[in-house]
């Protein structure tokens, strides 16, 4: 089966031209069950990978399956060859598994768009290169897949490109990755200068006895890092996540929450052999990761916009994921990323079925009381809510619990700020949930009557997410349950994670205490917030939160403007007068000189020897003032 | 050997030919036909030739190997793709058909000549066998007056050279006392005769003139111009691949430890050959004249097979030889559709004939050195062979500076083609035929921009 993988990423592929090439031909639903197909089948392999790397006895790394060569250049080789392995195979089933469900959402939820041809077409694109980016055995292939979801996540952000906002968004999140782009290619390129090789395999076999200075790892280390701090939107680059809710809801939750934004995580679970020789990194990464947990956190608080709202929430989340790998817990990052996925991608398909009853009204001050009329939105929703915030049961607790365990282990007061995060989360969630689905509708009365329960293609993955947001947890229980941790069993071939502590019983007793029933008293009290909810303008402290902090007022004043300004003086002065004068001066010599030249083209064949017969004299001269 | 006999007898019977038929398209089919017999004849004698064992003919006057059997075949493949893209038109020059054809077989016999000898005697033959065709050829339309001086300037200024290249074998045959280029026995002494080196020299300057290198390029743009197209297109290509091969082969494999003493020169010539046919061709206003020049700024290019011995320039002279030769046949065989020549006549020739534009537009950027076509990667080995070579990194830079130019002058003509105004004039209608041919040419350029391989396999 692994030697199948390329059918993995060739389905999309094969999807994404059908769909691209006739997308003004075919009927739409047509478009619709090519991608869906087309996503499926790469499931059905996923499937089989996984069952088979599982069954592979304990230890055992399968060599990378190689494709094609695909640089060779001096004693640089680049094979184009996929690296099957726990952590890959794992990815691969929650980007097909998740991304087929949300495809089939799709079929339905963009059933009104004249370009849904092209929307699959995007997709398809985009599943084929997160493919890439996973199933890549060296750093070069997952560079290609990292740009192309985000070249994907550009054109689907930007899908409503008729909307001037949409596009600026799509813009800044392009910008954005690019910046973090440019660190991960330093890292590359780092890498191959120190190692001469951008394989993962030769790399961290190489990293223990390759002689280079200390600080050579750091700045590895710390460049990959900038890459993922763009890609999985943490502090600074984070700011065009929120943004990106401009694309059709599921693009958010497939791209947005479940699989693209998480490409840095998997990046750091696949280097941790590189980051464990980087502690200063590791820290650096858990201060970034909590500061942003906590940010965002305390901007979703006074989100009003539902998808804004997850949005923060998704780069709260993050935090938390980096927060967990900067204390060396790589596994517990992993688990995480896969609960998340369920979670988010249904409270975004939870959203996109709101908005769709709401007729696209996003703003939840308008809503309320909604549970009457979508029941099923509102079951599944509520699952997600609880498994988010960390009831136990559902499987954000699992996870979560276990980063928390983990930054405990590390250091008690990560802990206490963490755990803060995680009340925050609680409590915007639940004002959430009791804003829209509780209470008294509070739009007007045309949006009340066309209030419906979303159709079936819409549902059913709500349902399917809504069962993994619960059973997807089993698979690490708590070391207090169960000492056997599946998922930790099964990725430690590929990552170590000697962030493990082993606390004792008693303490981690203790922390699921706390945690637990604050959670619940968070749930209470944003109950009680909502109940009296008044929506008056905001001021203060709670002004500033719902103004996202003026962060990107900020930029804009800090980097922008003077980049922009900056760009004018070039092209006044540097453009214009300098460039543009060298470049034409240089086309204007080469004319004036041919002209000349043309006119010793005399026709005259006395002339033309007498010029041979010149060379021929310069060529001997030449020649005796070489030789002497 | 099977194939210089197989080339003399097509010559022979093609001459008579012209007494027994009269009709000029029976002519040309048959000419066709005999040269794909021909090259039948060259695949047979590279398959029953052992790589490792050069056959040795004439008291080992001549030496064939697999490199110049494999050139051979390559280059009557371009011959056969020739008289398919142009037949028509040599139909057109004048009334003795037969006689062209003839002609074009005994430059063959040259050119399997210039690529086998191990003699100064066969290869001065054999650039005489080829050069004298050149000359009829050049004056076949005998009533316009422009191929008539063509005719007579190439054959004066051709003489002279002789002169030269006879100079040069005689100084060698001094310092020698020997023709075999591989029993020099000057190459053994340890300081340079004097006399050696003049003689060397002497054979730059002539084969420089051979491959229109300057200085001595002067006759190039005033013969291709004057020439009837259709024989421009074929000495513009065939004739000047078995130039480069002659060069190539006695630099090479006789002087090559003297490189010290003529690397320098031909750089020089290179340089000068590249500045020359770029910066004149950007003012020329006749695509024909344009192509002449270009011609030029090609060879410098090839040139670099020579300065950098290694294995590499001989693999790139083969792919620039066979790249460069099927996108200028493919441009002449476009230029030849139209009555205009100039830049102007092919305004909005894109509208009229679009698939004519198209393949015009390939050959184009092949010539130009755009990847994903044959002449990228033909300037990507010869580059990097001088790369490898290591002493020339300034000439490298300069020749990239001069493709740059190059581009100017050959995207004029697609701009015209796209984005022009006018009704250009064709001078024959395009038949389905042509069409066909065209388009397997164009394929053809991008097969080998995308593997260049398939030219180093039988080496």
């Amino acid at each position: 089966m692994t030697n199948l993988v390329y059918l993995v990423p060739l389905f999309p592929l094969i999807g994404f031209l059908i769909n691209g090439i006739f997308w003004k031909k075919m009927p739409k639903s047509a478009g619709g069950i090519i991608g869906s197909l087309a996503v499926l089948a790469s499931f059905c392999v996923s499937l089989g990978i996984f069952f088979e790397v599982k069954s592979l006895p304990e230890g055992t790394v399968l060599p990378p399956v190689e494709l094609f060569s695909f640089i060779q250049s001096g004693s640089l080789n680049i094979p184009f060859s996929f690296q099957v392995d726990a952590l890959s195979s794992l990815f691969l089933l929650i980007i097909t598994g998740v991304g087929f469900l949300i495809h089939v959402y799709s079929t339905s939820y963009m059933h009104e768009d004249e370009g849904m041809v092209k929307y699959f077409a995007y997709l398809n694109l985009f599943v084929f290169s997160m493919l890439l980016l996973v199933l890549g055995s060296n750093y070069l292939i997952m560079f290609i897949g990292w740009e192309g979801v985000g070249l994907c996540s550009y054109l689907l952000i930007g899908f409503w490109f008729k909307n001037r906002d949409y596009t600026n968004a799509a813009k800044k999140a392009f910008v954005m990755n690019r910046i973090g782009d440019l660190g991960f290619l330093v890292g590359m390129l780092l890498v191959l200068l120190n190692f001469g090789t951008l394989s993962y395999q030769e790399f961290f076999n190489a990293l223990p006895t390759t002689q280079v200075a200390g600080s050579t790892y750091n700045w590895i280390a710390l460049c990959f890092f900038i890459g993922a701090m763009g890609k999985s939107a943490q502090i600074p680059l984070y700011t065009w996540l929120p943004d990106a809710m401009a694309g059709p809801t599921p693009v958010s939750a497939l791209i947005h929450a479940a699989t693209m934004v998480t490409a840095g995580i998997y990046m750091i679970a696949r280097s941790n052999a590189l980051y464990n020789l980087a502690p200063a990194i590791l820290d650096f990464i858990a201060i970034i990761g909590l500061a942003t947990a906590l940010l965002a956190a305390t901007i979703a608080i006074k989100q009003y916009d539902i998808k804004k709202v997850l949005a923060y929430s998704t780069v709260s989340q993050l935090g938390f994921m980096f927060l967990a790998i900067g204390v060396g817990a790589y596994t517990t990052a992993v688990f995480h990323v896969m609960t998340h996925a369920f979670f988010k991608a249904l409270l975004f398909l939870g959203s996109g079925s709101v908005i769709h009853a709401m007729g696209g009204e996003q703003d939840i001050r308008k809503m309320g009381g909604l549970g009457k009329h979508m029941a099923i939105t509102q079951g599944t929703f509520l699952i997600g809510c609880l498994a988010i915030a960390g009831i136990p049961g559902f499987a954000g607790f699992f996870s979560k619990d276990e980063i928390l365990a983990a930054v405990y282990g590390h250091s008690p007061v990560l802990f206490a700020l963490a755990l803060a995060g995680a009340l925050m989360t609680a409590f915007y969630m639940f004002r959430l949930y009791f804003l829209t689905f509780r209470g008294k509708f509070r739009g007007t009365h045309e949006q009340e009557h066309h209030l419906h329960e979303s159709p079936a293609a819409i549902t059913i993955p709500l349902v399917v997410l809504a069962l993994l947001s619960i059973a997807g947890g089993y698979v690490g229980l708590p070391a207090v349950i169960s000492e056997h941790h599946t998922l930790a069993t099964y990725l430690s071939p590929v990552v170590s994670n000697i962030g493990a502590h082993h606390l004792s019983h008693e303490t981690e007793w203790m922390l699921m205490g706390i945690s637990v029933s604050l959670v619940l008293v968070m749930i209470a009290v944003a109950y009680n917030v909502t109940k009296k909810a008044s929506f008056a303008p905001n001021t203060g402290i709670a002004k500033v939160l719902e103004n996202k902090w003026y962060i990107d007022e900020l930029y804009d004043a800090v980097i922008v403007r003077p980049m922009a300004a900056l760009s004018r003086f070039s092209d006044k002065f540097v453009e214009r007068a300098g460039i543009d004068g060298l470049v034409n001066g240089v086309g204007k010599t080469v004319r004036w000189g041919g002209d000349r030249l043309r006119l010793m083209q005399s026709g005259q064949v006395g002339f033309y020897i007498f010029v041979m017969v010149l060379g021929m004299v310069a060529l001997f001269a030449f020649s005796f003032i070489l030789t002497n | 050997m099977k194939a210089i006999i197989a080339a003399t007898i097509i010559g022979v019977v093609l001459m008579f030919t012209g007494i027994l038929v009269k009709e000029k398209k029976g002519i040309a089919t048959l000419a066709a036909i005999l040269f794909f017999l021909l090259l039948g004849v060259n695949i047979w004698e590279l398959s029953t030739l052992d790589a490792n064992q050069p056959q040795a003919f004439f008291n080992n006057m001549l030496r064939i190997d697999r490199y110049s059997v494999w050139f051979n075949t390559l280059m009557t493949a371009c011959t056969v793709l020739y008289v398919m893209l142009s037949g028509r038109e040599i139909q057109k020059v004048g009334i003795h058909v037969s006689d062209y054809f003839a002609l074009m077989s005994f430059m063959l016999v040259g050119l399997y000549m210039l690529s086998g000898y191990s003699n100064m005697l066969v290869l001065f033959l054999g650039i005489e066998i080829i050069s004298i065709p050149q000359y009829i050829l050049a004056g076949s339309d005998k009533k316009n007056l422009k191929s008539s001086e063509a005719s007579l300037k190439y054959f004066l200024m051709g003489a002279f050279t002789t002169g030269i290249l006879l100079m040069g074998i005689t100084l060698l045959y001094g310092a020698s006392g020997t023709f075999d280029i591989a029993r020099f026995t000057f190459l053994q002494a340890d300081s340079l005769n004097p006399m050696a080196l003049c003689g060397i020299i002497f054979l730059i300057i002539a084969f420089a003139f051979k491959v229109s290198a300057a200085p001595m390029h002067m006759w190039t743009p005033d013969v291709y111009d004057g020439s009837p197209t259709p024989f421009t297109a074929f000495m513009s290509t065939v004739v000047k691949a078995a130039a480069f091969i002659a060069f190539i082969k006695l630099f090479h494999i006789s002087f090559n430890s003297l490189s010290g003493h003529w690397t320098m020169i031909i750089a020089v010539i290179t340089a000068a050959t590249l500045l020359v046919g770029n910066v004149t061709a950007v003012f020329q206003q006749s695509v024909k004249r344009m192509m002449a020049y270009s011609s030029i700024a090609q060879a410098g290019f090839m040139l670099f097979a020579v300065l950098s011995i290694s294995a590499t320039s001989w693999q790139g002279l083969i792919i620039y030889a066979v790249s460069y030769t099927v996108a200028t046949m493919g441009v002449f065989a476009v230029l030849m559709k139209l009555k205009d020549f100039t830049y102007d006549g092919f305004n909005g020739l894109a509208k009229r004939e679009p698939l004519l534009a198209f393949v015009m537009t390939i050959f184009l950027l092949s010539l130009a050195g755009i990847p994903l076509t044959g002449g990228f990667m033909a300037k990507y080995f010869m580059l990097t062979a001088a790369v490898e070579q290591g002493q020339v990194l300034w000439l490298v830079i300069f020749a990239l500076l001069m493709a740059a130019i190059s581009v100017y002058y050959y995207f004029r003509v697609i701009i015209a083609m796209y984005f022009k105004q006018g009704s250009p004039e064709m001078s024959s209608p395009v038949t389905a035929g042509d069409r066909l041919v065209l388009v397997a040419t164009a394929a053809l350029v991008i097969l080998l921009g995308v593997a260049p391989g398939l030219l180093l396999k039988f080496i």
